[in-house]
């Protein structure tokens, strides 16, 4: 198979007969959205569900975030149906994480910055693997945006109730300022090789720059719908 | 330690075999009555009076009353974490956290799927509010099972608050002097 031929490689058993490059590119995909060392039990732990302020958000908490963990665990499937070693997929120590959000949370705010923002970068993620030349990986996709399309629902819903005070749209816009610039550079370099071969093969289809200048869009508007600014980005030189 | 892990067939068998929120805004009954007492007894005896959510609407303006009770959702917590350390105590932290694990993988989407159901039958079409049932679900899952590791009585809040879950009700939240069930 030429190695300059786009391809469509529809099952986990055709994988096998893929060029190396596209494996490896399949296998760094699945490998980043896996890496979760944490037990399923720990959603109870987390400190989202404790800062909440309701019963009705501590247990709504408490289902996205075994939704979250859910999500893991399916691309973890996936990679091992593939043959990624089991060591590839645990986070070294380094990268161990603290939460299955991934961000350290104080405030209840922070949390739904995360979910307002984090999330739609997220759903950018997903969106951008819809049409992925390799069809466990695009319907895996497919399964999970729902509910990421739910995930950032709630970050507006939550927001909005925030708003309706001055004291907690503040809260809330301090939050945001704080950590809304970690966001821009999920999306990778401008001159990524990942992302070139990822678009070589059709298993990803866009830019890095592309996605985050759609990124910036969407949280623009996002965060305008409820009154609210994202501090000034100064993109990497 | 103990040799042998943690046995939660038990509990998966409770989770798989209830009747989840398949009777909630029906007709109260007398043991529905018996078993909330008994759970109120344990988060404060003799103080708390029983009130009845009358529809799914009702249960989600309940559960988002600023009025709540942070010391009934403390205390649990507080029991949780201490059966926690106990279980752990007995078996070993990636014993417990692995049963428990299973229990949750087990019981989260079973949960969701029947508070959807339950809702639908409602004429709610509400993510969110069905979210919030299955998360309250969820962990009334995950209390039973840490109660069990850690050999905690039969009549452990938790285990109460189950059969609540157990009987189609939802144990919702105390507000002030009441404790709301749907």
């Amino acid at each position: 198979m030429s190695e300059t031929q786009p391809i469509v490689v529809k099952t986990v058993a055709d994988l096998k007969d893929a060029p190396d490059e596209f494996r490896e590119a399949v296998a760094k995909l699945v490998i980043s959205h896996a890496i979760n060392e944490l037990y399923g039990a720990q959603v109870f732990d987390e400190p989202a569900i404790a800062l909440a302020p309701t019963p009705y958000a501590k247990w709504l908490t408490c289902r996205v975030a075994m939704e979250e963990y859910g999500h893991h665990v399916r691309f973890k499937q996936l990679g091992e149906q593939i043959g990624i070693p089991e060591s590839r997929m645990v986070p070294s120590d380094s990268k161990r994480p603290l939460s299955i959000f991934e961000f350290p949370l104080k405030t209840w705010e922070e949390f739904v910055t995360i979910k307002l923002l984090a999330d739609l970068a997220e759903i950018l993620q997903v969106e951008d693997l819809l049409h992925c030349a390799f069809h466990p990986l695009r319907n895996l996709a497919r399964a999970t945006m729902p509910e990421e399309r739910f995930h950032a629902q709630f970050g507006e819903d939550f927001a909005a109730e925030l708003v309706k005070t001055p004291d907690g749209k503040a809260r809330l816009q301090d939050a945001i300022n704080r950590y809304f610039p970690y966001l821009p550079a999920f999306f990778g370099g401008s001159r990524s090789r990942n992302n070139e071969i990822f678009r070589k093969w059709n298993i990803k289809l866009r830019t890095n720059d592309d996605m985050r200048a759609d990124f910036l869009n969407r949280a623009r508007e996002v965060t305008a719908k409820y009154g609210l600014t994202l501090p000034e980005y100064k993109e990497a030189a | 330690m103990t040799g042998s892990g943690p046995r939660l067939d038990g509990v998966s068998d409770a989770i798989a075999a209830a009747s989840w929120f398949a009777a909630v805004g029906e007709a109260w009954t007398a043991a529905d009555q018996s078993e909330a007492e008994s759970y109120a007894n344990t988060l404060q005896p003799d103080a708390l009076r029983i009130a009845i959510a009358h529809d799914w609407h009702d249960a989600a303006r309940i559960t988002q009353d600023t009025g709540w009770s942070r010391t009934w959702w403390n205390v649990e917590e507080q029991q949780r974490q201490e059966l926690t350390l106990a279980a752990e105590h007995l078996f070993g932290r990636h014993a417990v956290m692995t049963a428990l694990s299973a229990v949750m993988a087990m019981a989260g989407d079973l949960v969701h799927g029947k508070a959807a159901l339950a809702a639908a039958r409602a004429g709610i079409a509400d993510p969110a509010l069905t979210r919030v049932a299955a998360g309250a679900a969820a962990m009334a899952c995950h209390q039973l099972a840490v109660a069990t590791i850690a050999q905690a009585p039969e009549d452990h809040p938790f285990g109460i608050k189950f059969r609540l879950f157990a009987a189609g009700r939802w144990p919702l939240c105390v507000v002030g002097e009441s404790l709301y069930v749907f």
